[in-house]
């Protein structure tokens, strides 16, 4: 039995070796905290696979590695990647449950006003003219509080021009969900956040009211600086 | 001097012998005039002739010398690993003529159990080759002029692939202005398919070269790869662009899919085991046909508080259109509500395979559902206050 431990020393430990060769070994990391980039995006949203069917190009997506759907991700009908964004947007401190809550009883607010008014409606034209859906009503708000220009500040001379620009389509919606927030943070102590955020989302929706006149002002504020534009590339 | 270092960092259990060992044969390497007469090296290189040549510059002898001490040292560990072999063999129990390296490497897992967390320090016998990587043979003769004709830049291999590289796509450049001036239409059916594989990482292409080589000259690899291949006739080049890619993984999920066991009811089941998810773990049991009852831990899916994780649960359900039709049972235990119901998203979809056809198989794939989540919690570094986190900058 001596004999047999005698002769183990072959088993090695590679992080101890000081000789030059070490220096190529690679090291395995036991459990990665992400995926490597040669990971595709999962597609799992029933309308975008049917598109990919159509092309007949899933079964050679089917081939390569993909990517786990994050945790906050389904392929049910309810599933709305722009409300999960807006969710992530009213989030303070990473409560997620407190967020998807205040914004679903925003939707239930949207949707008593709209159902209100509707009985109210008298004429089926005027019935037909108002949204009872919550997510088109924060799809159209959103659509409607999105900026198309922006004003960026640049120094010539010694003086700082706003000049303005075209927008990225990311920055536009970022700014439309930002200014949308800022606006029902304005309230009262004794309003509640859903009330007034659903509030907003109807005014914007109907193109009116404290966000879609700051992307106005937005506008023209772009349109009277115009003569600067020029500083962008000059 | 180094050599004998690093191989007492190898080999600390038996130091002495190990001493003994390299002793005698440095003595036999100065003992230069003593021809050695039992050579098993001689396969690997032609000492006799070599040494037998007058004019040898001083460049070729340090390299023999080197040359020579390391394939004494490879055929001594090749010796060591093989004697080490037999005794794990005959330790467990086996014949020592059949042992495999999965032998071994089960042999050793279960000598030295091990709970160290990076698997790479973990304790190891692997055959010597694997261990210590190749070396370059001569690059120049004996009278010290180079083979290469890249030699000079001191890393000719890799800047041959790059002149192999840049004259391929010479040659694609000019071969488009031929079909172009002959008016023809590129060759449907040559085409270059390149979406199983990826490039070769950096390890994996200093290993093929032989060479170091930095991260901005692998960048440069890939600057130059990625142009051929972006060229319409990239495709009449395949072999060399082939190369230097690896092939992805094969698909796992079509295969090994079990067989589902009949209960008393006489209903199919099949049972996933190990489902894990961040610091849950459970194990998951679909019965078909059933009602669409879900039971987790004993209760139904008001286990989860959260809208969030009952979405995750029944999301392959859904997904698959089989949320009426089959029962779920799962134990579940660690971890967190995302963590948990991570999990049994996973075991419900893996299990679900046995039910599905080969069409729902490939739109689970593409929908991620059939990929195991194996990422961690990352650990905190000394030094900063998070894993990635770095303290707050101050001037002083």
């Amino acid at each position: 039995m001596s004999n047999v431990t005698h002769y183990l020393p072959v088993l090695k430990n590679p992080l101890l070796l000081r000789s030059p060769w070490s220096r190529l070994q690679k090291r395995f990391l036991g459990r990665p905290t992400s995926f490597p980039d040669y990971f595709q995006n999962p597609i799992f949203r029933k309308e975008d696979q049917a598109k990919l069917i159509e092309n007949s190009e899933l079964s050679k997506l089917a081939a390569v590695p993909v990517r786990p759907p994050a945790v906050y991700e389904t392929s049910s009908v309810y599933h709305d990647p722009l409300v999960n964004k807006v969710i992530n947007h009213v989030m303070e401190m990473g409560k997620k449950k407190l967020a998807r809550e205040l914004v679903e009883k925003a939707f239930e607010n949207i949707k008593r006003k709209q159902i209100e008014r509707y009985h109210l409606a008298s004429s089926p034209e005027e019935k037909a003219k108002i949204i009872l859906d919550p997510k088109t009503v924060l799809h159209r708000a959103i659509a409607n509080s999105k900026p198309l220009l922006q004003l960026s500040p640049i120094k010539r001379g010694g003086i700082t021009y706003q000049v303005p620009g075209p927008i990225t389509e990311k920055r536009s919606l970022f700014l439309a969900i930002k200014w949308l927030l800022e606006a029902t943070n304005e309230k009262d102590r004794t309003i509640h956040f859903p009330e007034q955020f659903a509030r907003e989302l109807l005014d914007a929706a109907s193109n009116t009211g404290k966000v879609v006149k700051r992307k106005q002002d937005l506008h023209r504020q772009c349109e009277a600086n115009r003569a600067y534009a020029h500083y962008r590339w000059q | 001097m180094a050599l004998c270092f690093s191989v007492k960092h190898l080999f600390p259990i038996s130091k002495c012998y190990v001493k003994n060992i390299i002793l005698n044969n440095v003595c036999k390497y100065t003992s230069k005039n003593v021809p050695t007469t039992n050579h098993a090296l001689d396969n690997m290189t032609d000492w006799e002739t070599l040494s037998k040549k007058k004019k040898i510059s001083k460049a070729m002898k340090a390299y023999l010398e080197r040359a020579k001490e390391h394939d004494e040292f490879m055929k001594k560990q090749e010796f060591e690993y093989k004697i080490g072999k037999r005794h794990l063999a005959n330790m467990m129990g086996e014949d020592p003529e059949t042992f495999t390296q999965k032998d071994v490497d089960r042999a050793i897992e279960y000598l030295f159990p091990s709970g160290i967390y990076d698997p790479a320090a973990r304790p190891l016998m692997k055959p010597p080759e694997e261990v210590f990587p190749a070396r370059k043979a001569a690059e120049f003769d004996e009278a010290g002029r180079p083979h290469h004709f890249l030699f000079y830049t001191g890393k000719p291999n890799f800047f041959k692939l790059l002149h192999d590289g840049a004259e391929h796509i010479q040659q694609a450049y000019n071969f488009e202005d031929k079909v172009i001036r002959k008016k023809a239409v590129p060759d449907p059916n040559g085409e270059l398919n390149i979406d199983n594989s990826i490039w070769l990482t950096k390890e994996q292409l200093e290993q093929v070269l032989v060479e170091s080589i930095t991260d901005l000259e692998y960048d440069n690899f890939k600057l130059l790869m990625e142009r051929l291949i972006s060229l319409p006739y990239a495709y009449r080049h395949k072999e060399f662009i082939e190369k230097y890619r690896k092939p992805l993984v094969t698909q796992r999920f079509a295969l090994e899919i079990p067989k589902p066991s009949y209960d008393d009811e006489g209903r199919a089941f099949v049972t996933t085991y190990e489902c894990l998810r961040k610091k849950a773990r459970g194990d998951v049991t679909i019965r078909v046909p059933g009602t669409g009852k879900i039971t987790i831990n004993g209760k139904d899916l008001t286990y989860f508080e959260d809208v969030q994780p009952r979405e995750q649960v029944m999301f392959p359900l859904f997904f698959t259109n089989m949320q009426d039709r089959v029962d779920v049972e799962c134990n579940i235990e660690g971890g967190g509500p995302s963590g948990q119901s991570g999990a049994i998203r996973w075991g419900i979809a893996w299990g679900l395979r046995s039910f599905v056809d080969k069409d729902m198989l490939e739109k689970m794939q593409v929908a991620g559902l059939l990929t195991r989540d194996h990422r961690r919690r990352e650990r905190k570094k000394p030094g900063q206050p998070g894993a990635r986190k770095k303290p707050t900058w101050k001037r002083r």
